[in-house]
């Protein structure tokens, strides 16, 4: 692994069963680099991209994670390694229902010994960059689906992440707003140099990217 | 554990919240009630006797009188001896010792119950002293008699009159209403002991069924150590032998054949039996709620939280629920007791202590003591209800949670 590399995993496979969703797939992010992982639906990207960001352990293989071999952590260990290092967005956002938006962003932080002052102060900062100070005290149910979005992004950056983690971030969003989520995940990638794994299975997303990564069948294809 | 968080959840989710926290009131309710009523009918099972200021009453069966003339013991209350009473007296838990002499007397033209009582014991018939609706009390080392309200009524006994009584005359210095005293150990007419014991070993007719000395008596009223009433019971009645009728709050609790009265052990069966019922529904209701949660918990995880503190979480919110559970019971039993303390119950008291003739019209009548039930939730009893609650609610919460927090993030949010 180079300096450079924040993330690597080599020889990764995954089986449920007989069936073998990732193949001995190696894949290295390096600082600061935005991939795309494309692919059609079930050819094993969302399962490669838990695999590398510690939500599931693989069957054979390493992860490494910022200079750490996370594959033989314990489950207590990767939550504490994804809460430092790690920020995660996902398709369907997966707010919290019954915390405004400020404690949705704030939500890593709730284990973390801290004011609540102080939390509300970071996620305040981060959902004003994300153009939503009007919206701290909403729940999610008062929100549009791109606002949603963008607090889930800002929650993904609260514990100032190396390497955020999104999977399908537009897939519920209709092609405007996707367009709007792609330009923030694009100016957080040039401004904040954050690392940023993408899974998308629209290739026209993926030119935003650094780097576009195909996958078919569990195995990268180029 | 996240205070604002828990807050939150709880509030927003109410449906929820209010599902959880009925179902196991209902449970600690039932808890409270039932023992609650069931402490209710014991302390209902002391009145009679308590109404004498004894813990305990003594008497022995003996011979039918012969004869239906002067003064006669009933068969139901025959001679207990001074010495038998002296050993008594020392047994472990007994306070103290009031005695009484019941006597039958049939004079030519009327029927006496008569009793003599101890005038300053305060244990015994002298509680009668409260009674005492017009006139006075027995004064000491006089000759003269109480009568009973009704009777005296009914036979047209005027205060300072003289009555005559086994050939022997007493001025009436008061009245007591009988319906206001004791259901055990009432008489038409109360005498000083001293006299009542004259009478009777004077009696050729009650000495030749149950020999009797002065000192002797056939009624006692025993004060003693609350945990040791049911042996001392046992030890009374082999210095008495078997015709002994020992009365104890615990005989009048199985006179009253309420379920409640029955046994501690029907009382603790059914308390289980609802702690269970709560235990289940907390149980039933929590896991319920946590299944519904499983992709949030997921989002945890997912977002750096472990496992601990997953289920201090969940486990927090469980306890104040529970909590709240375990006041709206109390509330709910609150509600209940008051509800409940207007019923009326009855408590027969046995033949055998009822002092009237069996043979006089409505004398085979039940005598009963009718009290309301004295329901009321000890503070306890609730503290005990409102702990379990938080008991329930950590378990619940800890164990539902240390379960539900095995769950790996990705099985629940990888099917966006």
């Amino acid at each position: 692994m180079t300096k450079s590399t924040i993330l690597s995993g080599t020889d990764l496979s995954k089986k449920y069963g007989d069936l073998e969703v990732v193949k001995g797939v190696s894949l290295a992010v390096n600082e600061g680099e935005f991939i795309c992982l494309v692919g059609k639906s079930g050819c094993g990207k969302t399962t490669l991209l838990s695999l590398l960001s510690g939500l599931e352990k693989p069957t054979k293989g390493k992860v490494n994670l910022d200079g750490r071999e996370i594959t033989t952590s314990s489950e207590d260990e990767l939550a504490l390694f994804r809460r430092e290092n790690v920020g995660f967005i996902f398709q369907s956002f997966n707010l919290i229902p019954t915390l405004s938006a400020w404690e949705n962003v704030a939500l890593p932080l709730f284990p973390i010994k801290m004011t609540s002052e102080e939390r509300r102060k970071r996620a305040t900062e981060l959902l004003g960059k994300m153009e939503l100070g009007h919206r701290l005290e909403h729940l999610p149910s008062a929100l549009s689906g791109g606002e949603k979005q963008r607090v889930a992004i800002a929650r993904a950056l609260i514990n100032n992440p190396k390497i955020i983690f999104a999977d399908e971030p537009t897939g519920n969003l209709d092609s405007s707003t996707g367009e709007a989520i792609m330009d923030i995940l694009g100016k957080l990638h040039r401004d904040e140099g954050v690392a940023i794994l993408m899974v998308t299975h629209e290739a026209e997303l993926a030119k935003a990217a650094n780097r576009v990564i195909r996958m078919k069948d569990g195995e990268i294809v180029s | 554990m996240n205070v604002r968080y828990m807050m939150k959840e709880l509030y927003y989710q109410r449906r929820r919240t209010l599902m959880s926290i009925l179902g196991l009131s209902i449970g600690i309710a039932l808890l409270i009630i039932l023992n609650s009523l069931s402490s209710a009918y014991r302390r209902a099972a002391h009145v009679p006797l308590q109404e004498i200021g004894a813990d305990i009453t003594v008497q022995r069966s003996g011979d039918v009188p012969k004869d239906l003339a002067g003064a006669v013991f009933p068969c139901s209350a025959v001679t207990i001896r001074k010495e038998e009473v002296e050993k008594i007296q020392k047994l472990s838990g007994v306070r103290g010792i009031g005695t009484g002499l019941l006597l039958w007397v049939f004079d030519p033209n009327r029927a006496w119950i008569v009793l003599g009582i101890e005038k300053d014991n305060s244990i015994g018939p002298s509680l009668l002293r409260s009674s005492v609706t017009e006139g006075r009390f027995l004064e000491d080392g006089k000759p003269e008699a109480l009568v009973e309200q009704a009777y005296a009524r009914q036979f047209g006994i005027k205060l300072n009159d003289t009555v005559s009584v086994a050939d022997k005359k007493f001025p009436v210095v008061g009245f007591v209403d009988a319906s206001r005293a004791a259901k055990i150990a009432v008489a038409n007419v109360y005498l000083p002991l001293k006299d009542a014991e004259d009478m009777a070993a004077s009696s050729k007719g009650l000495q030749s069924v149950s020999p009797y000395a002065p000192g002797d008596v056939n009624l006692l009223f025993i004060k003693a150590d609350q945990e040791k009433i049911t042996g001392l019971a046992s030890e009374m009645k082999g210095i008495l032998g078997n015709k002994a009728t020992v009365a104890t709050p615990e005989s009048f609790l199985k006179l009253l054949g309420s379920l409640f009265a029955l046994s501690d052990k029907f009382t603790l069966a059914a308390s289980l039996i609802a702690i269970i019922v709560a235990v289940l529904i907390a149980f039933k209701t929590m896991a319920g709620n946590i299944a519904e949660r499983a992709r949030e918990i997921g989002v945890l995880k997912a977002v750096g939280w472990t496992n601990r503190n997953v289920v201090s979480q969940l486990m927090s919110e469980s306890v104040i629920q529970c909590f709240l559970a375990g006041i709206l019971g109390l509330l709910i039993a609150l509600v209940a007791s008051f509800g409940l303390s207007f019923m009326k119950v009855n408590i027969p008291i046995p033949w055998e202590m009822s002092p009237n003739p069996h043979f006089l019209p409505g004398g085979g009548d039940q005598v009963f003591k009718t009290l309301r039930l004295p329901v009321h939730v000890p503070w306890n009893l609730a503290l005990f209800a409102i702990l379990l609650s938080i008991i329930i609610g950590g378990m619940t919460g800890g164990l539902l949670g240390r379960h539900i927090s095995k769950i790996k993030p990705s099985e629940v949010l990888r099917h966006d």
